[in-house]
């Protein structure tokens, strides 16, 4: 009898252990946090027409060429330019547009893919890109295909003002409206995470109305500010860059695609004295400490491969290497949209596997195994949850042996 | 009628000619052709482009082209009847037929959406044309006997580097090897002219009529100027030596090698007659061809003229002031004519027919009856030249004016100017492009002379194989375009309609405010507030008093005013004393008699 009412207080702790799994681990399958981020899209947005707003497209198009250059394809990039300035009548160096005065980049270079063109870059346009509700005769290319593990990087540049952007000196784009397009994003499930570089005058009051998890957003200048042009090219005759993007881009033509630096180093960069005016950056509703995202999750799309000359091997056989030689299992391998090919030289001693091998082998797999979903942890709770069911058998081994 | 052969074949030539003015022509022709067999619905290419084949089938193509232009065909100086200029003289921007399968009622619908594919695969924004505004349906002009044709311009539309790119990539070898990989963007596109072409045919078997495949003509005309002469433009009849050039210094690269995958890789160099004819004269060696890095080094001056179209077309507007305005075609005669006078019977009369399709948007109202024609300067009756017209009239907003005319001519005459007049429209502040100043463009009018056959004749019959060479044999109809002009639109003042919201608002709210003044102010309100505040003392009991007073007499109260209510009473209020007061008596009273 006494059994039974000791048993029975240990029982109802099983039972409620039980039921806060069953929710747990439903709840952490609804969760963002558990989709991977799969590929990388931009979308870099020139808003200004007329020869004297050259500057605006040279900056799209240095970073239309950082992205292409970090690996973005074509396909997932949308380039939206409002004029065409390399083939104007105005350009002296027809098809080619510089953002420097020394000449040295050929921005527009020879495989240049520009999908919204000359009028068609409307605020309606764009925000038809934003939120995929194009009409039903819209070519591919012409749309946003992004998912819900999608990283996007938006660029804006073009003239701006307080809590707007301006489209083409007819009509404007107004941060309310962006908001709510970033809002039917989320809703939609068309990103994981998005980065909004805004470089206008007064840019960061343009992404003073967000309210939705996942965005990080960068402006030029604050509200007041303006932002300013980096030099005047006396040859082409207009001004070619602007100070915040020169130094953006300054920043990235240092980096290579696989380089390891972050978004902080990156908006720890801008120096206010040289720009001019003060680069203001959102973290609020962005999860992630800036120190461990790399650059090259939004400006880049980083896959890492390496060359073997053999033929591919089971990935079982992968892991249990991986184990022996404590090889680091972390971000670097599974954070990325990559796919490791070990190297061929550690598999000529997989050959002389023994039977107490292949029991080690097994256990080395489970262990793997655990670790590897150890390490794909991003949040306390789901740790928890794992933790739990981990407890479980042990409850049920103690209340079995406190029953003996 | 041209034959699909049983598997694909691509073939790529280059065609370069000294022209008269010291440029040089440059013209690249890639033929791809590929047989579709009919019992397959679906099919492996190797060479051919998959994205042109699944264009095709989708939209149930017979014929189309597309060709993206910068700059305008010199007809005078560079040539007017030779086939290069009636194929590849294009008009400036964007220009689109295309010819469909499909029953009549869905033919717009399949150009619709044959514009937006376009413009995703050429980077174009080539989908303005899919309104209705923007195309029309010219009946006599180009393969219209074909079945149902549509034809749109986009005479505004920039051509640059990213229209290139995925023409390029059409090309089994890019521009990767071959002779595609001598096309320098910057010299392309500082190039005089330049112009690049798609063209595609399903040609019919002969033996049943049914399609035997797909040809795909891919051509680039650039007409450039060698680097060592850039800056003098001479005349033509100075005579100083014709500029030295080679491959590598109009491009700028060399040719690696060939495209493996091409059947055929050729660059053939064109003297024109008149040339060869000056060269003959001369009797010296005026020029030497070397073939390696193919180049052309002049010893002698030689002057020559290219032939002529049989009249020279221009255009241009008339009249001044934004609200009505002529449009006038005029039609020279040139060498060719007095050729044909002289080279005639007397008998015959010599008859010149001119086809012209002249397509007008919906905004410039044309009035056809004031159709005027005047021959050697002297007016005609329209009736004794016109042997054919139709005209299509513009609906506001829906469709623009088409008039095709088919004209005969004396073949003596020396001048024709057609003009029409029309009045400017109006256009709705939402449909302004963003530079609404720069004006609107009316597209190139399209002169044809349909009894010349523009084609070249060969001596030797052996090149017939060369794709490049017999096309340039076939004959076809000598076509001229003329310019696109530039109208100015009165342009409203787009800061209206903020100017109109402020001042109607400033209107209201004065109109509003002083109607609630006079409304709810009371004039000498201000003495009786004054007034009352001195009486305010035993103010309470001296009306109750009042009252009673009245009722006993059974007359109106006095008009003693009360207190308004509104006033600035102070915070306790005597009323609010007494009251207070009666309350704790009566609890004093309760807790006593409770007790």
């Amino acid at each position: 009898m006494g059994l039974s009412v000791s048993m029975l207080p240990m029982k109802v702790v099983l039972l409620m252990l039980l039921i806060f799994l069953c929710y747990s681990v439903a709840y952490s399958s609804s969760s963002s946090e558990t989709t991977m981020h799969t590929n990388n899209w931009a979308v870099l947005v020139c808003t200004s027409r007329f020869w004297f707003n050259y500057r605006h497209m040279a900056n799209t198009l240095s970073l239309y060429r950082t992205v292409k250059r970090l690996g973005i394809p074509d396909e997932r990039i949308i380039l939206m330019l409002a004029d065409d300035m390399a083939c104007n009548a105005r350009n002296k160096y027809p098809a080619q547009v510089f953002n420097n005065e020394n000449h040295r980049l050929n921005l527009y270079g020879d495989n240049v893919e520009v999908d919204y063109r000359g009028y068609e870059v409307t605020v309606e346009n764009f925000l038809r890109v934003l939120t995929g509700r194009h009409e039903t005769a819209v070519p591919r290319s012409k749309r946003l295909l992004s998912d819900e593990g999608s990283h996007i990087l938006l660029y804006m540049t073009g003239h701006g003002g307080d809590e707007f952007l301006k489209f083409q000196d007819s009509e404007e784009l107004q941060s309310h409206d962006l908001a709510d397009a970033v809002k039917q994003m989320k809703e939609k499930c068309r990103f994981k995470e998005l980065l909004i570089m805004v470089d206008t005058c007064q840019a960061s009051t343009l992404f003073s109305q967000f309210h939705s998890p996942g965005v990080l957003a960068i402006g030029s200048s604050m509200k007041g500010e303006n932002s300013y042009s980096h030099h005047l090219d006396s040859d082409v005759g207009v001004s070619v860059v602007d100070r915040f993007t020169f130094y953006t881009l300054a920043f990235f033509e240092r980096l290579n695609m696989y380089d390891n630096a972050s978004l902080s180093s990156l908006f720890n960069s801008y120096n206010p004295n040289l720009l001019m005016s003060t680069a203001y950056y959102r973290m609020d509703l962005y999860q992630r400490h800036l120190e461990e995202v790399p650059v090259t999750n939004f400006f880049g799309s980083v896959m890492k491969t390496i060359y073997t000359d053999s033929a591919y091997r089971s990935w079982s056989n992968k892991k249990i290497r991986a184990a022996k030689s404590k090889m680091p299992l972390d971000q670097s391998i599974f954070d990325s949209d990559g796919r490791v090919l070990r190297k061929s030289d550690e598999e000529d001693q997989f050959n002389n596997l023994t039977a107490e091998d292949y029991i080690r082998d097994s256990v080395g797999q489970i262990w793997s195994a655990i670790l590897s979903n150890v390490n794909t942890f991003e949040s306390t709770d789901t740790f928890v949850c794992y933790g739990l069911v981990l407890m479980l058998p042990l409850l049920i081994f103690s209340t079995w042996l406190s029953s003996k | 009628m041209l034959a699909a052969s049983a598997e694909e074949e691509f073939s790529e030539e280059l065609l370069l000619k000294p022209l008269p003015d010291r440029k040089i022509l440059a013209h690249f022709h890639f033929r791809n052709e590929a047989p579709l067999a009919a019992d397959s619905f679906a099919r492996h290419h190797h060479l051919f482009p998959k994205s042109i084949s699944q264009l095709v089938q989708k939209f149930h193509i017979k014929a189309m082209e597309l060709s993206f232009t910068q700059g305008r065909w010199n007809y005078e100086r560079w040539g007017g009847f030779d086939p290069i200029s009636s194929h590849n003289a294009k008009p400036p921007g964007v220009e689109l037929w295309a010819v469909f399968d499909v029953p009549q009622h869905q033919v717009d619908a399949s150009w619709k959406n044959l514009t937006h594919s376009l413009s995703g695969l050429f980077c174009a924004s080539i989908n303005f044309l899919e309104s209705s505004t923007s195309y029309s349906a010219p009946e006599w002009a180009f393969q219209s006997a074909l079945g149902s044709l549509r034809y749109g311009t986009l005479p505004r539309e920039a051509v640059c580097t990213e229209n290139l790119t995925p023409w390029l990539k059409l090309l089994p070898c890019r521009d990767k090897a071959g002779l595609s990989s001598l096309m320098d963007r910057p010299s392309i596109y500082r190039s005089f002219y330049h112009s690049q072409r798609l063209h595609l045919i399903m040609p019919t078997a002969v033996s049943d009529g049914s399609k035997s495949g797909i040809i795909l003509e891919q051509t680039l005309t650039v007409v450039l100027q060698p680097n060592n002469q850039k800056a003098s433009m001479n005349h033509v009849g100075e005579t100083k030596i014709q500029p030295s050039w080679s491959l590598s210094s109009i491009f700028g690269r060399k040719i690696s090698g060939r495209c493996v995958l091409a059947k055929l890789s050729n660059i053939y160099l064109h003297f024109e007659r008149g040339l060869v004819t000056q060269l003959d004269n001369l009797q010296k060696k005026s020029s030497k061809f070397a073939a390696n890095d193919t180049g052309l080094t002049w010893k002698h001056p030689v002057v020559w003229s290219s032939s002529h179209a049989p009249l020279y077309a221009s255009r241009f507007l008339m009249g001044s002031g934004n609200e009505r305005g002529a449009i006038a075609i005029s039609l020279k005669s040139t060498e060719m004519t007095k050729g044909l006078v002289s080279a005639n019977n007397v008998e015959e009369r010599c008859k010149l027919q001119v086809n012209v399709l002249q397509i007008v948007p919906w905004y410039v109202k044309v009035y056809y009856h004031t159709l005027q024609l005047l021959v050697d300067e002297r007016p005609q009756v329209l009736a004794d030249f016109v042997e054919r017209m139709r005209v299509s009239p513009s609906e506001d907003k829906v469709s623009p004016g088409v008039m095709e005319l088919v004209l005969q001519f004396p073949c003596e005459m020396k001048s024709a100017v057609l003009s029409i007049e029309f009045d400017k429209g109006f256009l709705h502040i939402d449909e302004y492009p963003p530079d609404a100043n720069q004006g609107f463009d009316i597209p190139s009018a399209i002169i044809s002379f349909p009894d010349f056959h523009a084609g070249l004749q060969f001596c030797e019959k052996s090149q017939s194989k060369s794709p490049l060479l017999s096309k340039l044999q076939e004959r076809s109809p000598v076509l001229s375009y003329t310019e696109v002009l530039l109208v100015p639109l009165t342009t409203p003042d787009f800061s209206m309609p903020y100017n109109v919201i402020t001042i109607t608002c400033t209107v209201f709210a004065l109109y509003f405010g002083s109607l609630l003044n006079v409304l709810r102010r009371r004039v000498g309100e201000e003495e009786r507030l004054l007034k009352n505040k001195d009486a305010k003392k035993a103010v309470f009991l001296r009306r109750m008093l009042n009252k009673l007073s009245a009722k006993l007499r059974g007359r109106p109260s006095e008009s003693t005013p009360s207190p308004p209510s509104s006033s600035s009473s102070p915070f306790v209020s005597p009323k609010l004393i007494l009251r207070v007061l009666m309350v704790a008596g009566i609890a004093v009273a309760w807790q006593y008699y409770s007790q």
